[in-house]
């Protein structure tokens, strides 16, 4: 079953790719929004069976692969993964129906995009880790070249900087897990945690410091975020949604799966230095966002403060705040995403993201007030408003961290007061104030302008995004349910490794 | 506690009653979203009526049964995980559902009065539809028996107060005043988090009671109960618009005066509500009762003070709502909650009636410039009566709400802290004289331009604000029933006599205060400079940009300018390394067999000699 959700992408691309003719770029897109469709119910019949539970993996499939290697095709999947395989899956569906403008080689674009979405399901749902490392590579090079192809002015240093970073990133992963087999002689590549009893202290740091680097670059952590404003600001709408909702989990996923995962031991001892880490990351990106004039650039510098508060739970890694952060992955897909399209939608209509320019978008006849009134929306669920899904996301975090590192909570609790600013400054900048364009020429005046209406339908992604936030945030027990006992799980597992250690379960 | 399903239906439901509320936001959306344009915004006013005559009626039903079954508490699970529980719970006391009828009531008046102050507005559905989801939030809180879900709607107070300052988004002025109404209660806010996020951990449960039963026994280490008491103790001050939050009241009067009347009387209100109910918490924090009688006194005497010199009729009155909750700071501060109580509803009485009274005022002269109004006395009698009846239940002159409030707390601090007695009767004193003073710019003197053929309102405006006038008027015996021990009456006459006296003080000053409609600055240089520092608020919006917004807009240009200059840089410097040296390296090509294998072999050897030397 879960195979299935990689094949329908993966040779789904292939036909694309192979489509005959010269298809019309609307056809191309029907198809393309149809396949993912049929991959987001595939993806609901996956939580239909799955048993929340459990807190191991389930629905396990495999066969040997390269056995020799170590290499094995092994899925699985728990309530860690489960609600990231359902965002993906909305979210790329959600991406192709954003993906309107594209007409330069439909079935290029569209195939890559079928490849990234079904590479990212194959991350999560890999229980090998080189397996996890094939993916995760994967969806690298259709993303470089969704930013190239089809990105901005300045896309060539945007694109080639992402693959630069993410390169490293993945170097540094896949050595992490080689020198892990070379360390403690075997090649299973399996996911069982690593303890000091096979592998000294000495040598698990260095592994899992690379680890933390590779990942850290993709989540993105300060000081290794510098890719991502400029990728999402020469990326397209729907690549922007894809990278700040779906690929940047992949970090945090592999924080939470493989760092802790493997060396839950070395992780305690570095979890002081990690939660200073997280704070400065919050405090950075926060900071760093409310100087920012284009709305894009903004958002992107919100994902670098938002995603601290992931590595900030994982660090404390008690049962709440490790829920938090799975709330927190969903919600922050959700909302980044929801951000981005609508920043898109602004893009679209005024062909400028800068906020010294934009004003009174709100106008409700010749503005753009759906969009003005989600956008409300989107910030205030991202400044933490309780009835949306970064509250409950980010109490739980907080709640979970306090009593292990109260600083650094603290100082994270500070970072999402800064959101309610930056974000403020957006929405009274962009939306509020009259509509009118500054022109070039201080003496002549502000023009008053008429914007096009936006189809209700081109709306539909953005409400139905800003509709789960919503329930999210107002029924919290949805998400809560399919994660708690894989999260539950995972806080337990060095209190078991202890006892194990210790020479008894009791 | 008995089962749920055992109570009344009334009770059983009481859930409902906040949900009234937004599902008036619901039922706007239609016409506020502009689906349905056929026969104007109407309905989605009526609609919003009709869930909050619903609401008014639910609440009074509930208020019967609990006088028959005496106070009740549901609770319904919403989220658990782990230990962590939260609940949405409700606690029907009188004391509670008398804020929610205060609340529900005022919001029904407002609604009406809307109707006639916002005739002409087009986006009338939008405002009845954040009204209703203000109203919603304001009945939650009044109930909720738990610290979590009082944040929670909180924080949705902040986030409609937001929206209804910033209704008319495209006026400059309402733009900052809506950013600054937010950020200022949000600073607030992510405080109360901090201290909510804290008892949490600590605590373990949220509701009210059990918080109440482990601060009895928590020995927790004076800094922590400190920090946790400031904490709490930040969230109602934003919201109550308490020194040094005070700022977004007075600019919040940018939006439209059917939303001031709600701000000025019932949402500070339920700021204050939650105060009394973190109250207890505090027992460990004497700091946190110190900040909060320093704050009460300042924002008391302060904001009287700073009243007095506002030429903008609606701001002469918003600054007079932070002196008034600082009296209820104080009190609750000093133990005296139910006075606090007392004060708050007979404070949110009279603060509507004269809002509404400013709203008549300012609908029929679009004027709210006190040089540019007079003579409007017997033009609008009954704005006129109005202001009379509100005024007089402000003030400690006759015997009306607050005079009763100010003789039972003098009497029972002025043993214990007669420092803060003497604030309560200079307050009084000087409220006295800003009415008085408003009053004579208003309704006496010759008629202006903008008053000469000023009407009376019509009756949507007029009905609500004649009903509130005799109610105002009936409070002292409305308050005897909600209080009957020991009787609102219970202080001496000597203290009866000082406040009627610091009243009639007041008056008389007020009535002598030179008023100039062409001269509104002082040409004596040093009352000038008084009035300017009154007038612009004790410069605390400069002090403010000049330090903490400046503050943290330097640190955001900081990180920037870091992530420009030094990571950027050092990523840029390295890939522009990389290149050079690679287009340095290019021309070492000679194509010569022998250069290669030589160079080769010296980096074989150079890399077995530094292995040797870093492992052996």
């Amino acid at each position: 079953m879960l195979t299935l959700l990689l094949l329908i992408p993966l040779l789904g691309a292939v036909g694309l790719g192979l489509w005959p003719g010269n298809p019309d770029a609307a056809m191309v897109r029907r198809a393309a929004i149809a396949l993912l469709v049929v991959q987001l119910l595939a993806s609901l019949r996956v939580l239909l069976a799955f048993d929340p539970g459990v807190g191991g993996m389930q629905l396990q499939e495999g066969i040997s692969w390269l056995g020799s290697l170590g290499l094995e095709y092994r899925l699985g999947i728990d309530g860690l993964s489960m609600p990231l395989v359902l965002v993906n899956g909305a979210l790329s569906l959600v991406a192709a129906i954003a993906s309107r403008d594209v007409q330069a080689r439909p079935r290029l674009y569209f195939a890559l995009l079928l490849v990234i979405s079904g590479a990212v399901n194959g991350a999560f749902l890999a229980n090998n880790l080189l397996l996890f490392f094939l993916f995760y590579e994967l969806e690298l090079i259709p993303l470089w070249l969704l930013i190239s192809v089809w990105g901005g002015a300045n896309r060539a240093y945007a694109a080639t900087k992402f693959l630069i970073f993410t390169a490293v990133s993945g170097v540094l992963i896949l050595g992490a897990f080689l020198g892990l087999a070379f360390t403690t002689g075997s090649v299973d590549f399996s996911l069982s945690p690593v303890t000091s009893e096979h592998l000294a202290m000495a040598s698990q740091m260095p592994l899992l410091l690379a680890l933390l680097v590779g990942f850290g670059i993709k989540i993105p952590l300060f000081p290794f975020h510098t890719w991502l404003p400029d990728a999402h600001t020469e990326a397209s709408t729907p690549v922007s949604v894809l990278l700040a909702g779906v690929l940047l989990k992949l970090g945090t996923y592999g924080l939470l799966r493989f760092c802790m995962g493997l060396f839950p031991q070395a992780w305690a001892e570095l979890a002081p230095g990690l939660a200073i880490w997280a704070a400065v990351s919050v405090l950075f990106g926060s900071l760093a966002a409310i100087a920012q004039r284009d709305m894009k650039r903004m958002v992107a510098y919100s994902s670098v403060g938002h995603m601290g508060y992931v590595l900030l739970a994982a660090a404390a890694a008690t049962p709440v705040s490790l829920l938090g952060a799975v709330f927190q992955m969903v919600s922050h897909g959700l909302i980044s995403a929801l951000l981005f399209l609508l920043v898109g939608a602004v893009y679209r209509a005024t062909g400028t993201r800068d906020l010294e320019v934009l004003r009174g978008l709100l106008n409700p006849e010749r503005g753009l007030p759906l969009t003005g009134s989600l956008m409300i929306v989107g910030v205030m669920a991202s400044a933490g408003l309780p009835g949306m899904a970064g509250f409950i996301s980010e109490f739980l975090v907080f709640r979970g961290s306090l009593n292990a590192f109260p600083v650094a909570t603290l100082l994270s609790m500070v970072g999402s007061g800064l959101t309610a600013v930056y974000f403020l400054l957006l929405v009274n900048r962009a939306f509020f104030g009259r509509l009118a364009i500054t022109p070039r020429d201080p003496q002549s005046g502000p023009i008053d302008i008429r914007l096009p209406a936006l189809n209700l339908i081109d709306q539909l992604p953005s409400l139905a995004l800003a509709g789960a936030v919503v329930v999210i945030g107002l029924w919290p027990a949805s998400l809560g349910d399919i994660s708690e006992a894989a999260t539950n799980g995972m806080a337990l597992m060095p209190v078991l490794l202890a006892a194990a250690g210790s020479g008894g379960l009791g | 506690m008995p089962l749920v399903s055992a109570l009344p239906l009334p009770l059983q439901t009481v859930w409902l009653i906040p949900l009234y509320g937004f599902s008036g936001m619901v039922l706007s959306l239609p016409w506020a979203t502009g689906w349905i344009k056929r026969n104007g915004p109407r309905p989605a006013a009526y609609l919003n009526l009709l869930v909050t005559l619903l609401a008014v009626l639910h609440g009074s039903l509930v208020i019967r049964e609990v006088m028959q079954l005496g106070p009740q508490h549901l609770s319904f699970p919403w989220f658990q995980a782990d230990d962590l529980q939260l609940r949405i719970g409700f606690d029907l006391s009188l004391t509670n559902l008398a804020a929610l009828e205060l609340v529900t009531f005022m919001s029904l008046v407002c609604q009406v009065f809307g109707l006639g102050y916002l005739d002409k507005e087009w986006s009338l559905a939008r405002f009845y539809g954040l009204v209703g989801f203000f109203e919603g939030a304001m009945s939650g809180v009044v109930l909720s028996s738990s610290l979590f879900m009082s944040y929670f709607l909180l924080e949705m107070l902040t986030l409609s107060t937001y929206l209804l300052v910033g209704f008319w988004y495209a006026q400059p002025l309402v733009v900052t005043a809506a950013r600054d109404a937010f950020l200022t209660k949000r600073v607030g806010d992510v405080l109360l988090l901090m201290g909510v996020v804290a008892l949490s951990a600590w605590a373990g449960s949220m509701e009210f009671n059990d918080l109440y039963a482990w601060a009895a026994t928590a020995n927790l280490p004076p800094l922590a109960a400190n920090l946790l008491g400031l904490g709490l103790i930040a969230g109602p001050m934003g919201k109550c618009a308490q020194f040094p939050m005070h700022l977004w009241l007075d600019e919040a009067m940018e939006g439209p005066n059917p939303a001031s009347i709600l701000r000025n009387s019932v949402v500070v209100t339920c700021g204050a509500v939650v105060l009394l109910k973190v109250m207890p918490l505090l027992q460990a924090a004497p700091l946190a009762t110190t900040v909060l009688l320093a704050v009460g006194a300042i924002s008391a005497v302060g904001g009287a003070l700073v009243a007095i010199a506002q030429v903008d009729l609606k701001r002469a009155f918003s600054y007079s709502t932070t002196s008034y909750l600082g009296l209820v700071f104080i009190a609750v501060a000093l133990q005296q909650p139910g006075i606090a109580l007392l004060l708050l509803f007979a404070h949110g009485l009279a603060k509507a009636l004269l809002f509404m009274s400013v709203g008549s005022i300012i609908a029929t002269t679009n004027c709210q410039d006190l040089t540019e109004l007079g003579g409007l006395g017997g033009r609008m009698p009954a704005t006129t009566v109005a202001y009379l009846v509100g005024g007089a239940g402000l003030v400690g002159l006759l015997p009306l709400g607050c005079f009763w409030c100010y003789g039972l707390i003098v009497e029972s601090i002025r043993p214990a802290a007669p420092l803060m007695a003497a604030v309560f009767i200079l307050t009084n004193l000087l409220t006295a004289l800003n009415l008085t003073r408003v009053f004579r710019s208003v309704f006496l003197g010759s008629p202006t331009p903008k008053t000469r053929r000023a009407p009376e309102v019509n009756w949507l405006m007029a009905t609500p604000m004649v009903s509130l006038s005799v109610i105002v008027l009936l409070l002292p015996w409305i308050m005897q029933r909600l209080d009957p021990v020991p009787g609102i009456g219970s202080f001496s006459l000597p203290v009866a006599l000082v406040i009627a006296g610091s009243g009639a003080a007041g008056v008389v000053a007020g009535s002598q205060v030179h008023l100039d409609r062409f001269w509104s600055r002082s040409r004596q240089q040093a009352v000038r400079v008084v009035q300017d520092l009154l007038a612009f608020d004790f410069y605390t919006p400069a002090i403010y940009r000049a330090t903490i917004v400046a503050f943290v807009a330097a640190l955001a240009n900081l990180a920037s300018w870091f992530d420009r200059v030094v990571v950027n840089g050092l990523v840029n410097g390295i890939g522009r390394v990389s290149l050079i040296s690679a287009e340095g390296l290019k021309l070492g090509v000679s194509g010569q067999m022998q250069t290669y294998v030589l160079t080769t072999l010296v980096a074989i050897v150079l890399l077995f000699s530094a292995m040797q030397w870093w492992f052996g």
